[in-house]
């Protein structure tokens, strides 16, 4: 009889707290404006932890963004808090990524381009950022120049070891675009190299339009690449280029 | 040596046998439950939370069942009376120190070994990656908690169980925080602050020399051979703490 008291008492009891919790208002990140402390502080106070305390405020940001997002898409705080986070690990790539799209959601274009600009130069192995980047001045950028800047941001990601096919593909498309014929003929049969069957179609499609259409020109403008290839493959796009 | 193993051997029987192994349960399902929620809210960052949170769980769990452990070990032997029993036997106070130390270190080690070989795997199953740098993590935070193992012992030949193990835990802090005590040094001109400094900082072990956790997350490439520097100091330490335990336990009268 005793136990059973107990249990009931118990179980009032929590019931009670639970009902009180939900009773109130909810504490949430409802204020776009939110205080985010200094990243000198966290470093001077705790080396150890900062990958800890960047993880954290990650969480808090990807949580700020999605609550402003469904209500008033109010980012005041965005800014601040990337910066904490990038600042405290200057490798968290992603941080980065999602940063720059969140920060264009919140009409900061600028800022979106700056947290690329600063992610690359940190991390030099991340195509991601520099992909993102052109894609970001291509897509949002202003004036005559934005497929050339756009076009060297694709050149750069896809310089790097392990970049997906499509980086390259887009870094020749947008140097054909941006006018920089022999950058744009070395890129297309870069993705020839190294392309799969779809890649290398397309390839074939643009070094067709790029290369001159004179027969001994365009003989001499394939013998000229400076592309590493297989002697089956060159063979091969030479047949194709050649093939009328 | 014979009777410092079997002080040791005791030791590491009686702190198994306290349950404390239910940390790695405890630990394990805590990991799993955070595992699954931080998959769901991280944005495909699963991998670096759970390495990242899981090694501060394992510190935390670590340091906090080291002092607690290591502040009752030789009082409950003086409040229990069984010190008698075993001065009454040709057993020196040092060996007695130092193999309570060894018993714990022992089960600390067994308790790490598994919550570090618990989150490798986990985050190996549910992310897909996992890095050795992990298990070296882990290894440097066994030599952080044996640190705090000693120096808890050492406090609890002259203190409270409980008062002990706060001191423990205060040594633990400010062990991260070593570095800032010379940045305070630099704050003003008086000789005598910047002494104070000096002397604190020499006197608090210096943790954050060895803690690899951001290289953890591909943020810094641990320099070994510091790492193995400092770790040699933590050692030598330890030993340090374990020499003056047993001076002061020495002028103890039973």
């Amino acid at each position: 009889m005793r136990r059973v008291f107990v249990i009931v008492a118990l179980l009032a009891g929590l019931a009670g707290v639970a009902a009180f919790q939900l009773t109130q208002r909810h504490v949430t990140n409802a204020d776009a404006r939110v205080f985010v402390p200094s990243s000198r502080f966290y470093l001077d106070f705790s080396p150890s932890f900062r990958t800890t305390i960047a993880d954290a405020y990650w969480l808090s940001t990807v949580q700020y963004y999605g609550e402003h997002l469904k209500s008033d898409a109010r980012f005041d705080s965005l800014g601040a808090m990337l910066d904490l986070v990038t600042e405290l690990s200057p490798r968290f790539v992603r941080a980065y990524q999602f940063g720059a799209y969140a920060l264009l959601d919140a009409g900061e274009g600028q800022k979106a381009y700056g947290l690329l600009q600063r992610g690359w130069r940190r991390n030099p192995d991340a195509w991601q950022l520099a992909a993102a980047a052109g894609m970001l001045v291509y897509m949002y950028g202003e004036g005559e120049t934005k497929v050339q800047i756009a076009a060297d941001w694709y050149r750069q990601a896809a310089a790097v070891a392990g970049s997906p096919d499509y980086v390259s593909r887009l870094a020749a498309t947008l140097l054909q675009k941006g006018g920089e014929r022999d950058k744009a003929i070395t890129m297309w049969a870069q993705v020839y190299a190294e392309g799969d069957e779809y890649a290398r179609q397309k390839a074939v499609a643009a070094l067709d339009e790029l290369l001159p259409a004179r027969c001994d020109e365009r003989i001499a403008a394939l013998a000229a690449l400076d592309v590493p290839m297989t002697p089956d493959r060159r063979a091969e796009l030479s047949a194709a280029l050649l093939r009328d | 040596m014979n009777r410092m193993a079997a002080v040791a051997l005791n030791t590491f029987k009686e702190t198994i046998r306290d349950r404390v192994l239910l940390v790695i349960v405890v630990f394990a399902l805590a990991m799993i439950v955070a595992a699954l929620w931080l998959a769901s809210i991280s944005l495909g960052e699963t991998a670096r939370m759970m390495q990242d949170f899981g090694l501060v769980a394992v510190t935390a769990f670590g340091v906090i069942v080291a002092v607690f452990v290591a502040g009752t070990l030789v009082r409950k032997e003086v409040e229990k009376r069984t010190v008698f029993v075993v001065f009454s036997k040709p057993v020196r106070r040092g060996e007695f120190i130092t193999g309570k130390f060894l018993g714990l270190s022992l089960t600390m080690a067994v308790v790490l070994a598994g919550m570090g070989a618990f989150l490798f795997l986990l985050t190996w199953l549910v992310a897909g990656v996992s890095s050795w740098v992990l298990l070296a993590a882990t290894g440097l935070v066994y030599l952080q908690v044996l640190v705090v193992i000693a120096v808890t012992i050492f406090f609890s030949t002259f203190s409270s169980a409980l008062l002990a193990s706060v001191l423990g835990i205060c040594v633990f802090a400010a062990g991260q925080l070593s570095h800032n005590v010379l940045s305070l040094s630099r704050l003003g001109d008086s000789a005598l602050l910047k002494g104070l400094s000096w002397v604190i900082y020499l006197l608090i072990p210096n943790f954050s020399a060895v803690d690899i956790k951001p290289g953890v997350v591909g943020e810094a490439t641990a320099a070994w051979d510091d790492i193995a520097l400092w770790s040699g100091y933590l050692a030598a330490y330890a030993m340090v703490a374990l020499v003056i335990a047993t001076l002061v336990f020495n002028r103890r009268e039973f």
